[in-house]
C-alpha cells in the first residue's frame, strides 16, 4: 500500500487528472500500521478512523482495525467490492453504527456519545436508494426537512432549499412531487436534501448509480461544488471512471481493511491491479488502455490525452 | 478432492447446495408444522397447566438442543408487552373473583385474577414460542420448495413466501429509511412529540416503497414465465426422510387424541 503525505501519495499524481494538492498532509495507514506524517498537520483531520471495528449483530466481521485519516476539504472516493465494508465505514461518522472496538473522531473529537441528529449537523449522508428518503409531497418541502431539523429558517432555509436546487439542477422543479420524477432525478433529488444542510462533510453513497452522462456531470459538479466550498467529500462508489476523474484520493477495501490508499494515479497504477483485482476491481479503461502502451499511469481520459500528446 | 452434498459448489447459489444440519433443523419443514401444530392445540385445548406446562418443557430440551434458546428468549421478551396487559388486566378485571390479595382503595387484585393470568400469559408464550421455534429453525426457502414439492401452486406458495418475508422485510426497509432520516437530523431520540413528527417522514417512503415494490415484483415474476403452464422444476428439494414421517404421524395422531379427548370430556 502507498502512503499518503508520507511519499508516495501527492508526489506521484501526475497524470491523474485528478487534483492531489487539495487537503493537508495525511498519514498513510493501513489495517493498524500507521506511517508518521512528513509534516504535522495544523489542523485536527476532518474524520479520523482509529483501529475501528465492526461487527453486525449476526456475526459478520464488517470493519476490521481501519485506521484512515481524511483531511479537511479533501475528496475522498471509497471503493471496494459488494461486503467490503464501504457503506459501514461511512455510517460510523454520523453515528447510524457505532464501532465495537476503536474510536471515530471529527475534527479531533471523539463522537461515540454523540446523538445522530447533533451528528446531522457535521456529516450530510445521501443514501444509495432515494426511494428510502423521498416522502415530501413537493421537492422544495423535501430539501427544507434537514435544514429545518438543524433549525435553519426563514430567508436562510429559503437560500439553502434554492442553491442545493441550482446544484443539481432541479431549479425549476420546487413545486413537483417526487414520486413524479423519474429514478435519476430523484437521485439528484435525494443529493440535493443533504446539500441543503451544508454540512462541512458530504458522503455520497453511489451517487452515480441510475445516472446519465448529464447526471454524472451533476453528481461531479456537486462534489466539486462542495471542495470549493471548504468541506470536505466522501464518494462510496463502484464507478471506477467517476472515481478517477472526480477524486483525490482513492481508499480501496477489502475485507473491512484498507488496502490501498493514495492518488487515483497511483492507486489505479498496473502495479496495484493484482490487489484492485482482490478486491473484484477493474482499473478504468483510460489507465489500461496507457499501461497497454507504455505510458504510464493514466487514470483519466485528460490524463491519458495528455500523455499521448507529450510522447507524439 | 471430492465434494459432498452441501459444500458449496463455485457459480452455484448457495440455496441449491445448502443443506441443514443439527437437531431438529434437519427436519423437514412440513414436519416441524406438525409438531407446531400439535404443541399450539396442546397449550390451547389441554384445560389448566398440563398443557402449556408439558410444551414449555418438549419446547425447552428442543431449543437447548438446536441452540435457538437466545431466539426464543428474546421472542418472548417482544410479548412481555402483551404479558403485562394480560396480567394486569386478569389481576384486578377478572368477573366474579371474591378473593383479593390485598385493597388499595379501589384496586384490589384477585388470587382467581393472578390464576389466570399467569396461565393466559404461559399459553400465549408457549404459543408463540411453538411457532417461533419452527420459523427460525426453517429457511423460508426450504419451506417453499417443500411446499412447491407437495403440490401447492405456485400462487399458494408465493402468497406464503410473502407473507412470511413481510415481516423481516418491513423492518429491514423501515431500519433503512428511519437511518436516512436520522441522518437528515431527524430527532428519535426526544420529546415524544419530536419522535411522533417522525412517523411522516417514516410512513411517506415505506407505503411508496411497498406499492413500487408490488409492482417491479409482479413484473419480476411475469419476465420470470411464473404464469408459464406445466409443473416448475425445482432446483432443490428439502430432505424427506422415513424419520419425518413418523414425526409426522405421531404428530397427526397426537392431535387427534387430544381433540378427541376434550370432546369426549376425558380431560377438561
Amino acid at each position: 500500500m502507498m502512503g499518503r503525505g508520507a511519499g508516495g501519495g501527492r508526489g506521484a499524481s501526475s497524470g491523474s487528472g485528478a487534483d492531489a494538492s487539495i487537503g493537508g498532509v495525511a498519514p498513510a495507514v493501513d489495517g493498524g500500521e500507521a506511517v508518521a506524517p512528513a509534516v504535522a498537520p495544523a489542523v485536527a483531520p476532518a474524520v479520523e478512523f482509529v483501529g475501528v471495528s465492526f461487527a453486525y449483530p449476526d456475526g459478520t466481521q464488517a470493519l476490521d482495525g481501519v485506521n484512515l485519516r481524511i483531511e479537511p476539504g479533501e475528496r475522498v472516493a471509497i471503493v471496494g467490492q459488494n461486503g467490503s465494508g464501504k457503506s459501514t465505514l461511512v455510517r460510523h461518522l454520523n453515528g447510524l453504527l457505532r464501532p465495537t472496538a476503536g474510536r471515530v473522531l471529527l475534527d479531533g473529537r471523539d463522537i461515540r456519545d454523540v446523538h445522530v441528529a447533533k451528528l446531522a449537523a457535521l456529516v450530510g449522508l445521501a443514501f444509495q436508494n432515494p426511494d428510502r428518503q423521498l416522502f415530501g409531497g413537493r421537492v422544495a418541502a423535501e430539501l427544507e426537512f434537514g435544514p429545518r431539523n438543524l433549525g435553519v429558517r426563514g430567508s436562510e432555509l429559503a437560500e439553502c432549499v434554492k442553491s442545493a436546487l441550482a446544484a443539481v439542477g432541479l431549479q425549476d422543479e420546487a413545486e413537483t412531487n417526487p414520486y413524479d420524477m423519474g429514478y435519476s432525478r430523484r437521485k439528484l433529488l435525494a443529493i440535493a436534501s443533504v446539500l441543503a444542510m451544508r454540512t462541512p462533510i458530504l458522503i455520497l453513497d453511489e451517487p452515480t448509480t441510475g445516472q446519465d452522462a448529464r447526471g454524472v456531470a451533476r453528481v461531479r459538479g456537486v462534489v466539486r461544488a462542495t471542495v470549493a466550498a471548504g468541506r470536505t467529500a466522501i464518494a462510496v462508489s463502484h464507478d471506477m471512471r467517476f472515481v478517477a476523474e472526480c477524486f483525490g484520493r482513492v481508499v480501496v477495501m477489502r475485507g473491512g481493511r484498507v488496502v490501498l490508499d493514495g492518488t487515483p494515479g497511483e492507486v489505479f497504477a498496473e502495479r496495484h491491479w493484482s490487489e484492485l483485482q482482490a478486491a473484484h476491481l477493474e482499473p478504468p479503461l483510460p489507465a489500461v488502455v496507457g499501461a497497454r502502451l507504455g505510458l504510464g499511469s493514466t487514470p483519466t481520459d485528460a490524463a491519458l490525452v495528455e500523455r499521448l500528446k507529450s510522447n507524439a | 478432492m471430492d465434494s459432498r452434498p452441501g459444500d458449496p459448489i463455485d457459480g452455484v447459489p448457495d440455496y441449491v447446495t445448502r443443506r441443514s444440519t443439527g437437531f431438529y433443523r434437519a427436519l423437514n419443514p412440513a414436519t416441524k408444522l406438525a409438531v407446531a401444530a400439535l404443541e399450539v392445540v396442546a397449550v390451547f385445548i389441554v384445560p389448566g397447566w398440563p398443557g402449556p406446562g408439558a410444551v414449555f418443557v418438549a419446547l425447552a430440551v428442543t431449543a437447548l438442543a438446536s441452540r435457538t434458546t437466545r431466539a426464543l428468549i428474546l421472542i418472548g421478551l417482544a410479548a412481555s408487552p402483551l404479558v403485562i396487559s394480560i396480567m394486569v388486566v386478569n389481576l384486578f378485571l377478572v368477573p366474579g373473583a371474591a378473593d383479593p390479595i390485598f385493597r388499595l382503595g379501589p384496586l384490589a387484585p384477585t388470587v382467581t385474577g393472578l390464576g389466570v393470568g399467569l396461565l393466559t400469559s404461559a399459553r400465549l408464550l408457549v404459543f408463540s414460542s411453538a411457532v417461533a421455534l419452527a420459523y427460525v429453525t426453517t429457511p423460508v426457502d426450504d419451506l417453499l420448495a417443500d411446499m412447491s414439492r407437495r403440490g401447492l401452486g405456485r400462487r399458494g406458495v408465493f402468497v406464503v413466501g410473502a407473507a412470511v418475508q413481510m415481516v423481516p422485510r418491513t423492518l429491514e426497509r423501515a431500519g433503512e429509511i428511519m437511518d436516512a432520516q436520522r441522518a437528515r437530523g431527524m430527532d428519535t431520540e426526544g420529546h415524544i412529540w419530536r419522535r411522533a413528527r417522525g412517523l411522516v417522514p417514516l410512513a411517506g417512503p415505506m407505503v411508496f416503497g411497498a406499492l413500487t415494490e408490488v409492482e417491479e415484483r409482479t413484473m419480476a415474476l411475469e419476465a420470470r414465465a411464473f404464469t408459464a403452464p406445466g409443473r416448475q422444476t425445482l432446483l432443490r428439494v428439502p430432505a424427506d426422510t422415513g424419520l419425518d414421517r413418523l414425526l409426522r404421524w405421531l404428530a397427526a395422531l397426537a392431535l387427534v387424541a387430544i381433540v378427541a379427548l376434550r370432546v369426549s370430556g376425558r380431560i377438561g
